[in-house]
């Protein structure tokens, strides 16, 4: 914690960067803070409550961020494959953020939690991680933690879901996606969700109805999870913001695995690594096309 | 007019209610686990004074989407069919007083310049049964807004817990007519309720007002404006939150339905114009206008803001933005303090 504050407060003294994106405690828990003058940077911490990706903050449609000035944005090793699917997307320049890593063993389902890091407290993301520092960083930080507790409980459940004939995967969604609201709130916090105009915001042609009948949540969170499509970096924050908790962390783990087993991709820190969706590749399967 | 309910007797009124053709709404376990507002058909499937349902009681009475009217060309014109009046009558049993309360702010708006008739068709079929609350969570803050963990604004009859049973009180006519028409399962016999958690002292809601009059330009919004990232989680959850948006959907070429659903002031989209010019072009003006919503404009307007202080905005925000907080900060500002 003392090393973090430290070169925060030593970037920001120094000008290197006009805030620090990081995270403080708040009333109800860990959560984000923007850092401008270096005698606040006592107010960065970081501990198993800081589960924010913070990435979502240097997208572009976050401008009053952006006018803040440079950036030095702290990143645990998922978050920096956030980061890198933003410098990849070219929604922002490497040169123009400062990435402070954090050494990573796994953080709590709930930054209000109180609660020690277990396998029942444990973010359903990361038992099973294998990152425990990001290679997209300019400083790391933090000692090597041992991994996060607990088993990959999302993956047993997704061998569940395939297992189902399709007809019962289909309620088990249908079950899910009736308390769907469409507040797209999963849009919303995602880093990786930058586009200027939303499809299921187009209305001529209307490609997506807006309303929460089932019609327009399937549309709307099929298109979701298709569109990251080994973009996704598997933060979980659209799963942790669902104000009626579906569970779309599944979902989107879901298409992950199909893009890891049919493009033999799965998401990086390598800001220079090319997605399955936006490069083309001989050797990529095309039995669809006749 | 205080009686007293058993467990018992709650159960076979449900059961009688249900027999009845009336629906039966309470807190109850959805599929995955969690809870919402749902049409029981038995008490043992209510989940009466546990964790707070997930969604408001507004969705009991303006859906996340409902059909206005369906339209379908005929030859050269046009047919409209209007949505059928959703009037069924239903009871409300469990209800949050923060939610029941939240039900009667809205009543001031949607009755206001435009009689909104889908929602007073669904206010006057059903009667609203509230159950205080026996503790408070960490996120309520019903006391700090003026309400309690009894409050009984907008309630029909409200449910005190007693031991193993509840205390009955009717506050209101519909109250009077569903406790003597159901006399069977209530007794006379003086039951005392359990007290109920102690009230904090509340905001000062109207120097709050006095000092957002003065401040459309401060500093404040700008530090909101940062950590806020527009997903609206809070106002999807909201009791008073009520903004909507009219959709016009099409089945086929010839047919379609309009339909209202459920809008967030947290978006840009929100208040775009056709010219493409938006006066809240940045999330710091849209969380001012949400502050200002609830604690200036409405009370204003309607003498009482647009908040019930059940805290699930508290418990939806994934980014911290906490409303109390927020309140707190302001009041500090109007007492003249740094904040």
């Amino acid at each position: 914690m003392k090393e973090l504050q430290e070169l925060s407060r030593s970037l920001l003294a120094d000008g290197q960067v006009n805030v620090v994106i990081g995270w403080e405690q708040g009333p109800t828990g860990a959560r984000p803070v923007f850092v401008t003058k270096p005698e606040d940077a006592d107010r960065l911490i970081f501990d198993q409550r800081c589960v924010h990706n913070l990435a979502a903050y240097l997208s572009p449609r976050r401008p009053n961020v952006g006018k803040l000035g440079k950036a030095a944005i702290v990143a645990k090793p998922c978050d920096a494959k956030a980061v890198a699917g933003l410098i990849r997307e070219s929604q922002i320049k490497r040169e123009d953020v400062v990435v402070i890593g954090v050494r990573c063993g796994g953080v709590l389902a709930d930054p209000a939690s109180k609660e020690a890091l277990s396998a029942e407290t444990v973010s359903e993301r990361c038992p099973g991680c294998e990152s425990r520092e990001p290679t997209l960083a300019d400083h790391v930080l933090g000692d090597m933690p041992p991994p996060p507790p607990g088993e990959r409980r999302r993956d047993a459940r997704i061998d569940e879901l395939e297992a189902m004939p399709p007809a019962e995967r289909w309620a088990f969604w249908q079950a899910e996606f009736e308390r769907c609201v469409r507040c797209n709130a999963c849009r919303q916090v995602c880093p990786l969700c930058t586009c200027d105009r939303c499809v299921t915001e187009k209305t001529q042609p209307l490609w997506i109805e807006s309303s929460a009948h089932s019609r327009g949540v399937f549309a709307w969170q099929l298109t979701r999870a298709q569109h990251h499509a080994g973009r996704c970096a598997d933060c979980g924050e659209c799963d942790r913001v669902c104000p009626v908790d579906i569970p779309l962390g599944l979902l989107n783990r879901e298409v992950a695995r199909i893009v890891e087993r049919r493009f033999g991709f799965e998401m990086t820190d390598d800001p220079a690594a090319a997605e399955p969706i936006g490069a083309f590749r001989m050797e990529d399967e095309q039995e669809f096309i006749r | 007019m205080t009686k007293a309910i058993t467990k018992e007797a709650l159960t076979g009124l449900v059961a009688e209610l249900t027999a009845a053709g009336v629906r039966v709404i309470a807190p109850a376990k959805a599929a995955d686990g969690g809870t919402d507002y749902r049409a029981i058909f038995t008490l043992a499937d209510a989940i009466l004074g546990g964790e707070m349902p997930r969604r408001s009681l507004r969705a009991v009475f303006q859906p996340p989407t409902e059909a206005v009217f369906g339209w379908e060309r005929k030859g050269t014109g046009i047919e409209l069919t209007p949505a059928a009046a959703a009037s069924q009558p239903q009871v409300v049993l469990g209800a949050r007083p923060c939610d029941a309360a939240g039900v009667n702010v809205l009543d001031k708006v949607m009755g206001w310049d435009y009689k909104d008739d889908m929602w007073f068709a669904r206010r006057e079929a059903t009667t609203i049964i509230s159950l205080a609350c026996a503790e408070m969570a960490p996120t309520c803050f019903c006391d700090k807004i003026g309400l309690s963990a009894d409050a009984t604004v907008g309630a029909d009859v409200l449910l005190r817990p007693a031991g193993e049973g509840y205390t009955a009180e009717a506050l209101t006519a519909k109250g009077e007519a569903f406790v003597s028409g159901h006399a069977r399962w209530f007794s006379d016999e003086p039951v005392t309720a359990d007290p109920a958690p102690p009230s904090r002292e509340a905001f000062p809601l109207d120097k709050i007002e006095e000092w957002l009059e003065g401040h459309f330009e401060d500093a404040l919004w700008a530090d909101l404006g940062l950590r806020c990232l527009g997903c609206g989680a809070c106002t999807s959850i909201c009791p008073t939150c009520h903004c909507f948006d009219i959709v016009d959907e099409t089945d086929g070429t010839a047919a379609g339905t309009r339909r209202r659903n459920w809008d967030t002031c947290q978006t840009g989209l929100f208040t775009v114009h056709t010219s493409g010019h938006n006066p809240r072009a940045d999330q710091a003006s849209r969380c001012r206008q949400r502050i200002l919503h609830k604690f200036e404009i409405y009370p204003k307007r309607f003498e009482a803001v647009l908040c019930t202080g059940c805290g699930r905005c508290v418990q939806a925000c994934p980014a911290g933005v906490i409303v109390p907080e927020i309140l707190d900060s302001i009041a500090q500002r109007a007492n003249g303090g740094a904040a």
